[in-house]
């Protein structure tokens, strides 16, 4: 499983070691660049390693949308939003980041099935989303928002943020209460940002997220095939045994 | 400048269920159709094979068989004093693209109306007095009785192999069927589906209110079967991905499954694919459609196909575009009343709410589009008005469709939306939780109606649609009802948490998907004044020129709308084969 990382692994953290290492106090761009890279690759290793039987086919490493600030922001925000626990690893751990990036990269943040004519004008929130951008320009105008206002109130972007921290910052979010003079952020979180993440979590492991199925594992969705005139009668009102070890598109392809 | 094509003696615009219907009829007498379509035949692609096919993200989350609404999409309003925005990707509804149209994704609901419905006008007039119906709804009767339809209905059921259990055959009343059901002739051709968990924990509790729980008719296909053109079902899986897919087993009645494979062996029928029609050249002084113009989408030649008779069996909207488009038929305007192109545009006024059972298996995942257990007793006017305020009513159900885990995951009040809680409450409720619904009827408002959008413009350049619409006073007190009802039965059920019981309430919402019945645009009737095409849906401006679809409902029952459309279609092609022979007014 090529991006894997271990539990408990903090981008964060390794930056910090790597800034030290090279003398660069403050992150500047440049360097988180080189510097996200290399951890990426070394967590790779150690992960491919670790983990030698993947059960999916494993998709490519790195990310195709995301630069590493983008990055940043996203895996902090899969890692608060799904922290390591009993259920399952953490966000990245799961692929959610990778899944928001591939999704970002592909038709869906591309604006494919997205009438994007003028004119361009602001309307009721039950009209949707109306903004020129794509879909992919739009969260990262919203990645810029957002650490803006995380600056703003805690000093720090919000992938420094402590996870109480961020996970009070989120709630703020979802509900309206961090604003932007541009960028509207309760939309942004909650008809873009969430959709992505709650897709990330239970859609088929082929876009990357969901790894392992874990997701389907932890409800007790069985996936594919999904052949059930008999399991229909059998099984009504009864735990269904195939929903331990569940199918995906990979299985049968 | 386009290519002026030979004529054909029938040009049906669609190739969705009418489509189908009308052309099996026409061409069975020999005569020579040609049906243009705008999308593909995906019966090879990866939306009917297994493993694709199994992906909720993609044909479900992101709509992957719906209209483009980057081509074209709908601009919506809620009443003619506001501007119109385009909704840039729909959620609400999805009218369908490629051979089958929106009856390849159904669910599979296919009821018949109640009888009263298409003389609803005088029912009410009749029940409850003159009054009683306010102005601003624009009831009607449709110019057709239940026992002239009632053949066709027969009919379309044979060739769907439908699944149900009658309860009322020729007045006799069938213990385990509706008993609000219309008069039917037999029972239906295949055994009702199984029921699902949750739909036995409705049925006991509406047991115990005294309510008689039913299996709804489904075009699920029990078991195996082959209907009188030869074509077969197979038996259902189970699935969970039904309604907003493509049934890769056969096991899902729909035009491409039962209706284009015989169409496609007779030598008078030609079908075009993705043809995207642009409008019908009209006569104003013969009153006759001339010919239909469209774009080849392969090659991007613009052609003007002549006919004989012009079919319009398009989605709602679209049938409506290409009149309005066409200046054909006078367009509707809710401050005058005049005018009738776009009138009596309706939706359903559904509303749910959540039930979780700790105690209960319900496992989602074992469900077909259409298992659902249904009661009947607050639907339409099968309950007494007097007194309440409105007309109208839903069925109330337990349908459990599928267990699709992004979509249909259902987690208590209070539940946090991230976070380990988050992921508790889902690995805890995910397969002991099903919902209820009340799909409502939805009766014609002055102010509901579609028209041209003066600013937005399709990828073609052709102006979009525009839906002025909300939910209105009487909707919303019949969904406020029934809703209520709804809420008595879940509070009988014994369950562990129940999710709030929401009524429908406006202001309607383009972004949550709540259901693709969409109707109106064209209605149906008997006088010129208040309807788009006759009784034998026929245009009142044009002899030659017919319209089919939901676009000719008058209004909208809380039924699904799918089977009164096959019966209407049927009707119509035996219909075109009589003006064929003798071309008049109908």
């Amino acid at each position: 499983m090529p991006k894997k990382h271990p539990v408990g692994f903090d981008r964060r953290d390794v930056l910090k070691q790597i800034a030290t290492v090279t003398g660069a106090a403050p992150l500047s761009a440049n360097v988180l660049g080189a510097t996200a890279a290399v951890a990426t690759v070394a967590v790779q290793a150690d992960s491919a390693s670790a983990q030698g039987s993947a059960t999916a086919a494993p998709s490519p490493a790195g990310y195709q949308s995301l630069g590493p600030d983008e990055a940043a922001f996203v895996e902090a925000l899969v890692n608060v939003m799904c922290p390591a626990d009993h259920l399952t690893p953490n966000g990245v751990d799961c692929g959610l980041a990778t899944f928001i990036d591939r999704q970002l990269a592909g038709g869906y943040g591309q604006g494919k099935n997205l009438y994007r004519r003028g004119p361009w004008k602001k309307g009721k929130p039950q009209f949707g989303y109306q903004h020129p951008l794509t879909p992919e320009q739009f969260f990262k105008a919203g990645i810029t928002a957002v650490n803006a206002a995380c600056k703003a109130r805690f000093g720090k972007e919000f992938d420094a943020l402590a996870p109480q921290d961020a996970d009070l910052f989120l709630r703020d979010l979802s509900a309206g209460k961090v604003t932007d003079p541009r960028v509207p952020l309760g939309e942004w979180f909650n008809e873009l940002a969430y959709p992505l993440f709650v897709q990330a979590c239970f859609a088929d492991p082929i876009y990357g997220g969901n790894d392992g199925k874990v997701f389907w594992r932890m409800v007790g969705y069985p996936g594919l095939p999904a052949t059930h005139a008999h399991d229909m009668v059998e099984f009504r009102g009864k735990p269904f045994p195939a929903a331990r070890d569940p199918k995906s598109i990979a299985d049968f392809s | 400048m386009a290519t002026r094509l030979d004529k054909r003696t029938v040009v049906i615009v669609g190739g969705g269920l009418t489509a189908a219907l009308v052309a099996r009829q026409v061409t069975a007498k020999g005569t020579d159709v040609l049906l243009l379509e705008r999308g593909y035949d995906r019966r090879k692609s990866a939306e009917a094979k297994l493993p694709s096919q199994r992906d909720e993200l993609r044909w479900d989350t992101r709509g992957g068989l719906g209209q483009d609404w980057a081509v074209e999409t709908y601009t919506v309003r809620h009443s003619s004093n506001e501007e119109a925005l385009p909704a840039r990707r729909l959620g609400a509804f999805l009218p369908g693209e490629g051979l089958g149209g929106a009856a390849s994704h159904w669910n599979g609901f296919a009821w018949r109306w109640a009888e009263y419905d298409p003389t609803l006008r005088s029912r009410f007039e009749s029940r409850y007095g003159a009054k009683a119906i306010p102005r601003e709804l624009l009831i009607q009767d449709w110019g057709v009785t239940y026992a002239e339809m009632e053949p066709y209905h027969h009919l379309f059921e044979k060739l769907y192999g439908l699944s149900g259990k009658a309860g009322n055959i020729n007045g006799t009343m069938i213990p385990g069927g509706n008993p609000f059901e219309a008069p039917r002739r037999d029972e239906y051709p295949q055994a009702p589906l199984q029921p699902t968990e949750a739909g036995l924990i409705f049925k006991a509790a509406c047991d115990k209110l005294g309510y008689k729980a039913f299996i709804a008719p489904s075009g699920n296909s029990s078991g195996p079967y082959t209907n009188p053109d030869g074509m077969k079902l197979g038996q259902c899986q189970y699935c969970g991905h039904c309604e907003k897919f493509i049934c890769e087993a056969q096991a899902k009645a729909t035009p491409e499954t039962l209706l284009y494979p015989v169409l496609a062996q007779r030598k008078n029928f030609e079908i075009r694919m993705q043809c995207r029609v642009t409008g019908v050249d009209y006569d104003k002084d013969s009153k006759r459609a001339t010919s239909v113009r469209y774009v080849d989408m392969i090659t991007g030649t613009e052609y003007e196909q002549p006919a004989d008779v012009v079919v319009l069996a398009a989605f709602t909207m679209s049938n409506t575009k290409f009149l309005l488009l066409s200046g054909i038929g006078r367009a509707y305007d809710p401050v005058t009343g005049e005018g009738v192109v776009g009138k009596n545009f309706c939706y359903q006024t559904n509303s749910g709410m959540n039930v979780f059972t700790k105690d209960r298996w319900i496992n989602p995942f074992l469900a077909s589009g259409s298992t659902g257990t249904t009661i009947d007793e607050f639907n339409n006017d099968n309950f007494d008005h007097s007194g309440l305020g409105f007309l109208g009513g839903a069925g109330i159900s337990a349908n459990l469709t599928n267990g699709r885990p992004i979509g249909s995951r259902r987690l208590p009040p209070g539940t946090p939306r991230w976070g380990t809680a988050w992921k508790q409450a889902s690995a805890d409720w995910y397969a002991k939780s099903f919902s209820l619904q009340a799909q409502g009827s939805s009766y014609p408002h002055r102010e509901n109606y579609l028209s041209l959008d003066p600013d937005y413009r399709d990828a073609h350049g052709e102006p979009l649609v525009r839906i002025t619409f909300d939910w209105r006073e009487n909707d919303m007190k019949m969904s406020e009802y029934c809703t209520g009802k709804m809420e008595e039965i879940a509070k009988a059920m014994d369950a562990t948490i129940l999710g709030p019981a929401s009524p429908r309430r406006a202001p309607f919402d383009t972004r949550q998907y709540q259901s693709t019945h969409v109707t109106g645009g064209t209605p149906m009737g008997a006088d010129p004044k208040t309807s788009v095409v006759s009784q034998r849906l026929q245009h009142w401006d044009a002899q030659n020129l017919f319209v089919v679809g939901a676009s000719v409902y008058p209004h909208n029952s809380g039924y699904n709308p799918t089977a009164f459309l096959g019966a209407l279609a049927l009707r119509l092609g035996d219909d075109l084969n009589g003006y064929i022979e003798r071309p008049r007014m109908l």
